[in-house]
């Protein structure tokens, strides 16, 4: 490279307005093909113009596939948790749902008896509660009778026909025997 | 860089967008090739880089916040391309560039489009031979003739560093080019 060996020491002074193919030949001795940038600013604009294509089609796409769109999605995964909270609701027993009710009930009651009760005389506040917890308590009692009525007449009806079976055997043993 | 501007602005309206970006190719392609070039090294590879560096700026130019000069940001994104490139190619970190810098020279000395002679392979080895900063700074500021700001701005390395490490890659190469 005959230009470096006659600048010499300056080579790399010198200022530098210069072409950048003849500028890089010169001291790399790297070349392009001949017409390379005319060549190649026509590729990358057709490359940009497919990619603009490609893109346009996979939005329709995207449009037609239309329940993998976010709201869409949205909307299925709420409905989903609603059947599965509906499911897992209708499945407990049924006693503890007349229970919550009576709860939820009584919440709600006491809620508007505590507050009235700010604006009321307190001895009526006191009647009031009083009937309240008196009917608690009967309804209480009340149910718990049932129940163990219940058990008992079961109980019942459960030794009556043992004792029958028994006695029935029995006699038929002693009448054979 | 008032055309810059302006054409920045002609970029960045989607009625003028496709005309503005030929007349941005007319503009940077052969600068940006040959900043890609030194770095991928055959035309091969600086072709590939180049045409996804542009794919690049046209998807990204809406997000360009102009925080530095459009001249600044594109070469930052060749850059970027080019390690991309020779990462995805290599399998392995860009770090470790200066342990395969004998490979380098082989795969340049096989391109089709080298045709050094002497004094230019000579040029070539030395400047193969500094570390990986080195070798950048001294390309972008002797071949691209690129500002120590924008070197710095691309490099993300403070300009008096960039003065220190050019200065030096000079020194070296007069004095093994002389010797």
């Amino acid at each position: 490279m005959k230009i470096i060996k006659e600048d010499n020491k300056q080579f790399l002074k010198k200022d530098s307005e210069r072409d950048l193919f003849t500028h890089h030949k010169k001291y790399l001795g790297t070349e392009v093909p001949e017409g390379y940038f005319l060549k190649s600013k026509n590729q990358i604009l057709n490359k940009i113009n497919t990619d603009i294509i490609l893109e346009e089609v996979n939005e329709v796409k995207k449009h037609f596939v239309f329940w993998i769109r976010p709201p869409y999605k949205y909307i299925a995964a709420a409905s989903l948790v609603f059947i599965l909270s509906l499911t897992i609701w209708l499945q407990k027993p049924y006693e503890e749902d007349i229970l919550k009710e009576v709860n939820t009930d009584l919440l709600m009651f006491s809620d508007t008896v505590l507050i009235e009760s700010l604006l009321v005389e307190e001895n009526e506040v006191d009647a009031f509660a009083d009937i309240t917890l008196f009917r608690e308590i009967l309804v209480k009692s009340e149910l718990f009778e049932q129940k163990i009525d219940n058990l008992v007449f079961e109980n019942l009806i459960l030794e009556d026909s043992l004792i029958h079976n028994y006695l029935d055997d029995g006699l038929i043993e002693t009448i054979i025997l | 860089m008032g055309k810059d501007a302006e054409l920045l602005k002609k970029l960045k309206d989607s009625s003028l967008k496709e005309h503005a970006f030929s007349e941005l190719l007319d503009r940077y392609q052969e600068r940006l090739y040959w900043h890609i070039r030194k770095i991928v090294i055959t035309h091969e590879n600086a072709n590939d880089v180049l045409q996804d560096t542009f794919i690049r700026i046209y998807k990204g130019i809406h997000n360009f916040q102009e925080k530095s000069s459009l001249h600044t940001w594109m070469y930052r994104i060749a850059f970027n391309e080019s390690i991309r490139f020779l990462e995805k190619n290599r399998k392995k970190r860009y770090d470790n560039i200066d342990a395969i810098s004998e490979s380098n020279l082989e795969v340049l000395f096989e391109d089709e489009y080298f045709d050094g002679d002497e004094i230019q392979i000579k040029l070539t080895k030395i400047i193969n031979e500094f570390t990986q900063k080195q070798k950048q700074v001294f390309q972008m500021k002797y071949f691209d003739n690129l500002s120590f700001r924008q070197i710095s701005e691309i490099l993300e390395v403070p300009e008096s560093t960039l003065k220190s490490i050019y200065y030096k890659t000079v020194k070296i190469i007069e004095e093994k080019i002389v010797l």
